[in-house]
């Protein structure tokens, strides 16, 4: 069996005193592609930080091929590479900035030229009217293009991509995610991706790890319900949505700003009113989009109930059976006890 | 107006007709500030380097200090170092009052602080993405030094300024340490203050000139640095 590419055991980070990041568990196969969703703040770039060895944890370790690493290691310094949010260029060409990585490897000019004039290639940038650029003279875009850039030349064992295509241009967007997927295919590099496209990541991505609050609440995408929770009665609560309907859940007195997770296993939906079981709890919404998840074989379901979205994966058959369309009025039911606090 | 016309034409004069006391100035003041700009930045800069991208324990009193320091007196300098200079100082041994090299010392001592200050001021500056991005590129801490050194090398380009100006134009040490010696230890601003005190004002005016002029073409050649 191969050795993972990661292991993480009893992660926590602390930020002042502030815990941002809990992961007891988690292992990343080598060559997988993984992704990494949640809302913003819920520790996906502290963990990526910590993957791309940026950042240590505050407790915890990290294998990294079955050996203990840790930032500035040598099992990991030219093997793991990062690709933050924020790209930030060098203030130099683009032509020095993606053969800095290459320089520090020892590589000389004449090693290097065709390697950055690929890797700009392969970010769909022409060596012609790029490399002599300064790091001033790009758009927003072609800064995340030429960072990516600057990674994929050194062709690393694993590429983290910190939201690689927010606030990036349609076409650079597609570039960046084509670039980032044949370094998988290709190479066969560890992908790891945190983003809020979920969609794609549903798409492209072995598992999709869902955070919230520094934690890992699943390996598939839960629906987050955000307070405040109104008290109904002992033990039980319920958020009025915008168009008057409620969500009713049970708990051991949350505080009222918890947020609460109907795990996606407990959630049935149905084309036509279904008959209510005495702990069920009943919610009318609209099919507002589907997708295909080639991997599960499974369509993914958006359903929009008075302003809060429901997503739900359905197996493909089912979706064909049932013969759901984006538009369509869509009822869901779930036990009400079925919540998980975090 | 014709008083700065005249000093104009004669500051043009003194130059062009190679008036060896002019130039005997000017090469004094080029050489005392090459000597303290070369000094201060060697010390400076990796202080300034230390100051701001490390965290240690009475920094911000350091750097209030450092800061403060930025403003020192230059009779005050010129004092201290005259009195450590002197004969009957801790360095008197080594002959350096009334010399080139004495002006220099106190001299580097005036541009310390500002090239650590500013040095530190342009590295705090630095955001951590760019620590982020030489680790992910696999820099080690050594490179990543050096690195973070290259990418401030405008804001350091800019400290360097700012300290030259300070020490090209500043006459309280000049004067103290170095006695304003003809031939031998007078410098521009030295030779200003002499003239103007002798009521030979155009004079005085056309070595400013001179003095301004020297500073043009510093500063242009590290413009033309930084357009590079």
């Amino acid at each position: 069996m191969q050795t993972p590419a990661y292991q993480l055991s009893g992660i926590k980070k602390y930020y002042n005193r502030r815990q941002v990041a809990d992961i007891q568990e988690l292992t990343l196969s080598a060559g997988s592609i993984t992704g990494f969703v949640g809302p913003n703040g819920c520790g996906k770039s502290t963990l990526l930080n910590m993957l791309a060895f940026v950042d240590s944890p505050s407790e915890g370790t990290i294998l990294y091929k079955g050996q203990k690493a840790h930032p500035f290691s040598e099992a990991v310094r030219f093997r793991v590479s990062l690709l933050p949010q924020e790209p930030c260029l060098l203030k130099r060409s683009v032509f020095e900035n993606i053969a800095y990585g290459l320089k520090l490897r020892g590589f000389n000019k004449s090693q290097y030229l065709k390697k950055v004039n690929d890797a700009l290639m392969l970010v769909g940038l022409s060596p012609d009217n790029f490399s002599n650029r300064l790091w001033y003279q790009l758009s927003g875009g072609e800064v995340h293009r030429v960072a990516l850039a600057a990674r994929l030349v050194l062709k690393p064992e694993v590429l983290i991509l910190d939201e690689p295509t927010a606030g990036v241009d349609v076409v650079s967007a597609q570039q960046i995610m084509d670039s980032a997927l044949m370094a998988s295919k290709e190479w066969g590099t560890t992908l790891v991706i945190a983003g809020h496209d979920w969609k794609w990541l549903h798409e492209i991505c072995d598992n999709v790890i869902q955070m919230l609050n520094g934690k890992i609440i699943g390996k598939s995408l839960e629906n987050i319900l955000y307070g405040p929770w109104n008290q109904v009665s002992t033990g039980l609560y319920e958020k009025i949505l915008n168009d008057g309907q409620r969500i009713l859940v049970q708990g051991d007195s949350p505080l009222t700003s918890f947020a609460a997770i109907i795990p996606q296993r407990f959630i049935n939906i149905s084309a036509n009113p279904p008959v209510q079981k005495p702990d069920e709890h009943l919610l009318k919404g609209v099919l507002v989009s589907l997708s295909l998840e080639p991997a599960a074989n499974a369509v993914m379901l958006s359903v929009r109930i008075g302003g809060q979205k429901f997503t739900l994966q359905i197996p493909l058959e089912k979706a064909k059976e049932n013969n759901i369309f984006p538009g369509q009025i869509i009822y869901i039911t779930y036990p009400i006890s079925s919540v998980v606090w975090y | 107006m014709n008083f700065l016309i005249d000093a104009l034409f004669q500051s043009f004069r003194l130059l062009i007709s190679g008036n060896q006391e002019t130039y005997s100035a000017i090469f004094a003041t080029l050489k005392v500030s090459t000597y303290s700009m070369v000094v201060s930045l060697i010390i400076g800069i990796p202080l300034g380097f230390i100051l701001g991208h490390h965290d240690f324990l009475l920094k911000k009193q350091i750097r209030t200090l450092v800061d403060t320091l930025m403003s020192l007196p230059t009779v005050l300098v010129g004092l201290l170092v005259y009195s450590l200079l002197t004969h009957r100082g801790p360095l008197g041994q080594y002959g350096l009052l009334f010399s080139l090299e004495g002006i220099a010392i106190g001299q580097a001592i005036l541009a310390l602080p500002i090239v650590i200050a500013l040095t530190a001021a342009s590295v705090e500056s630095i955001d951590d993405k760019l620590r982020v991005t030489f680790i992910s590129l696999g820099a080690n801490p050594r490179q990543i030094l050096l690195s973070t050194l290259w990418e401030t090398r405008y804001s350091i380009l800019s400290a360097c300024m700012n300290a030259y100006g300070r020490v090209l134009t500043e006459v309280g040490i000049s004067i103290i340490v170095g006695g304003n010696i003809k031939w031998h230890t007078r410098t521009i601003t030295t030779a200003i203050t002499l003239e103007t005190n002798k009521g030979e004002f155009v004079m005085g005016v056309a070595l400013g000139l001179v003095l301004l002029v020297i500073a043009g073409l510093v500063n242009y050649s590290l413009s033309f640095l930084r357009k590079r």
